[in-house]
């Protein structure tokens, strides 16, 4: 009846769990993922540069910082907040963690599901983007920077679950409301998400300060492909800062998973 | 009567757990305790709220690190390898950890694939146990909308599905009423007798491990108080026989004399109206005690003479803890 135990076939189910249960909730999930990208688009990507108050090429700076604003968020809130309720609230987890798999298992399925997450949401601002944008981008991908651009995606999606991670198995339940003000909110509008990191030159202090949010990277990378080179940070150092803050929140991330999974 | 067990399953070796508590003192919670588990044994692990047993059970059950001490799994180390004992385990928390975004049916069949279940044989296995615990007609129904008893009943269904070595059952009766408990008690010992499953036990309802362990454990304050079979455990009581007796009102004046009497080998207070009096000639006693509590101008409220129960067993083992605490 039962067959030789498998970590990847168990990891396997795992993923599925967790994909059958938000799938349940798409709707929600899409309201939730699309709202934000969907209010900033209209207003600073179509409205504002409509009205003469913005210049017209300010959605092509803004369409990439869009892409990873949603990318991060998304993974972000899908790993945090299923953790914070699983560890502290629901103690759902603990028939995975009885499961007879190393805990690790554990954290790298609900990390896998945050990094697909992460994904659509970074799909579901493509359309709104053309939708609200599309006159005003201007966008040129070659083979190689196509092949680029995916790996940035498939790597700042790998931060975001780490950073999802490591702040879901801080944050307690109460604290989850407070969270969007008190994490998310600086976390995307000290990100660079509407201009080019280099344009802080100005604020010395907010350029620097600033190196210690992961988005930044994500976007000047982002920025760097699909702008084409322009005043970004090297891509170089772009991909660097991902991959720094992806070890770093991964391998905090996986010792609060175990020492929480071990209370 | 089942054949005699003698293999050891499961060895706990001075097994102990330290917490920080918020001020930044320790509490210990479990202090090096020592026994082994048979294989095929149905043991009940028997303490007061906060003793320590949802602990231990969390330690043996590889969910909780020990601060110090071993557990031995059919001779391999629980630190060293706990996916095989986790393999080899079934678990019913005292809280509910049922999936709630899944259906009662979806529950059971991912809880098997998680054990290497194919999905059919975890759907059929599930719906046999569905069918069992009388949850057929929810079981695709969301668990976030079953009752505290529906919901138990799952978790024990859930904790069965891959056929464990070793079922930890912790308070599993619970809020469940008296015709499912005897359901439980039915799978339980079904799996104990055909699988030879050994059953770790805590719970509240003495009559339980009074009918069904071979072996009981008293716990307290992170000790074993007592250990072996409950006619074993019987003699740790002063006497065989004994007087519960019901005041409305208890001070410490009347216990004072109830000890002097003859014939009484020692007396536990219950609770602020009832104590326990354990006697070697139940009528002389008796008849001493109706003209003491009489003379001191008390109401008597009830009186009840009784062979020693696990139950008295258990008031007599942790009662002295307790009010010392």
């Amino acid at each position: 009846m039962e067959k030789k135990l498998n970590q990847f076939d168990i990891f396997k189910i795992m993923v599925k769990r967790d994909l059958l249960i938000q799938s349940r909730d798409w709707k929600e999930f899409v309201f939730r993922v699309g709202m934000l990208p969907f209010i900033l688009i209209l207003t600073y990507g179509f409205m504002l540069p409509q009205i003469g108050i913005l210049d017209a090429d300010f959605p092509n700076q803004m369409f990439p910082g869009m892409l990873g604003m949603s990318l991060l968020v998304t993974g972000i809130h899908g790993t945090v907040v299923p953790l914070a309720m699983d560890f502290n609230n629901t103690r759902e987890i603990e028939d995975r963690l009885q499961a007879p798999v190393n805990v690790r298992v554990v954290a790298w399925a609900k990390m896998f599901v945050g990094i697909i997450e992460s994904w659509i949401g970074a799909l579901i601002v493509l359309p709104i983007s053309l939708v609200f944008m599309g006159s005003y981008l201007n966008i040129s991908l070659d083979f190689t920077s196509g092949l680029v651009l995916l790996g940035v995606l498939l790597l700042s999606s790998v931060t975001s679950a780490t950073l999802g991670l490591l702040v879901g198995t801080v944050v307690k339940p109460p604290q989850i409301a407070a969270m969007f003000p008190g994490f998310l909110m600086p976390l995307i509008f000290t990100g660079a998400i509407f201009f080019n990191w280099a344009a802080l030159e100005t604020i010395p202090v907010m350029k620097y300060i600033t190196l210690i949010n992961p988005l930044v990277y994500i976007n000047e990378a982002l920025r760097f492909i699909l702008n084409s080179g322009g005043d970004t940070m090297p891509i170089v150092y772009s991909i660097s800062g991902i991959v720094v803050f992806t070890i770093v929140m991964g391998y905090y991330g996986m010792k609060r998973f175990i020492k929480m999974a071990n209370r | 009567m089942k054949e005699k067990k003698i293999e050891a399953i499961l060895e706990v070796k001075n097994l102990k757990k330290v917490y920080m508590k918020n001020d930044g003192e320790p509490h210990v919670a479990v202090n090096g305790i020592s026994f082994e588990l048979m294989k095929g044994e149905i043991f009940s692990f028997l303490g007061p709220n906060g003793a320590g047993k949802s602990t231990t059970i969390n330690m043996l059950t590889a969910q909780l690190t020990p601060t110090d001490g071993e557990i031995v799994f059919q001779g391999q180390s629980l630190k060293d390898n706990p996916i095989f004992a986790k393999s080899k385990v079934g678990v019913v928390a005292q809280h509910n950890n049922l999936d709630r975004g899944l259906t009662a049916r979806e529950n059971l069949i991912y809880h098997g694939q998680y054990f290497g279940m194919s999905e059919g044989d975890a759907a059929k296995k599930a719906d046999e146990l569905l069918a069992s615990f009388g949850l057929t007609d929810w079981g695709n129904d969301y668990v976030k909308s079953f009752s505290g008893g529906m919901a138990q009943r799952l978790k024990i269904a859930r904790a069965i599905m891959h056929q464990p070595e070793i079922l930890f059952l912790d308070e599993p009766t619970t809020g469940l009423d008296p015709a499912y408990r005897e359901i439980l008690w039915q799978h339980v010992l079904k799996l104990n007798k055909e699988y030879n499953t050994t059953v770790f036990l805590t719970t509240h309802y003495m009559e339980e491990p009074e009918r069904f362990s071979d072996r009981v454990a008293i716990y307290n304050k992170g000790a074993i108080k007592a250990l072996g079979t409950v006619e074993e455990l019987r003699k740790k009581v002063p006497s065989q026989t004994i007087i519960t007796i019901v005041l409305d009102a208890l001070n410490e004046d009347v216990v004072k004399e109830v000890k002097s009497l003859a014939d009484v080998k020692d007396v536990s207070v219950k609770d602020e109206k009832t104590f326990v009096v354990y006697v070697d000639n139940s009528q002389k006693v008796i008849n001493e005690l109706l003209a003491l509590i009489d003379k001191k101008g008390l109401a008597l409220e009830s009186i009840n003479l009784s062979a020693t129960t696990l139950d008295d067993i258990f008031i007599h083992l942790t009662t002295n803890d307790i009010k010392n605490d």
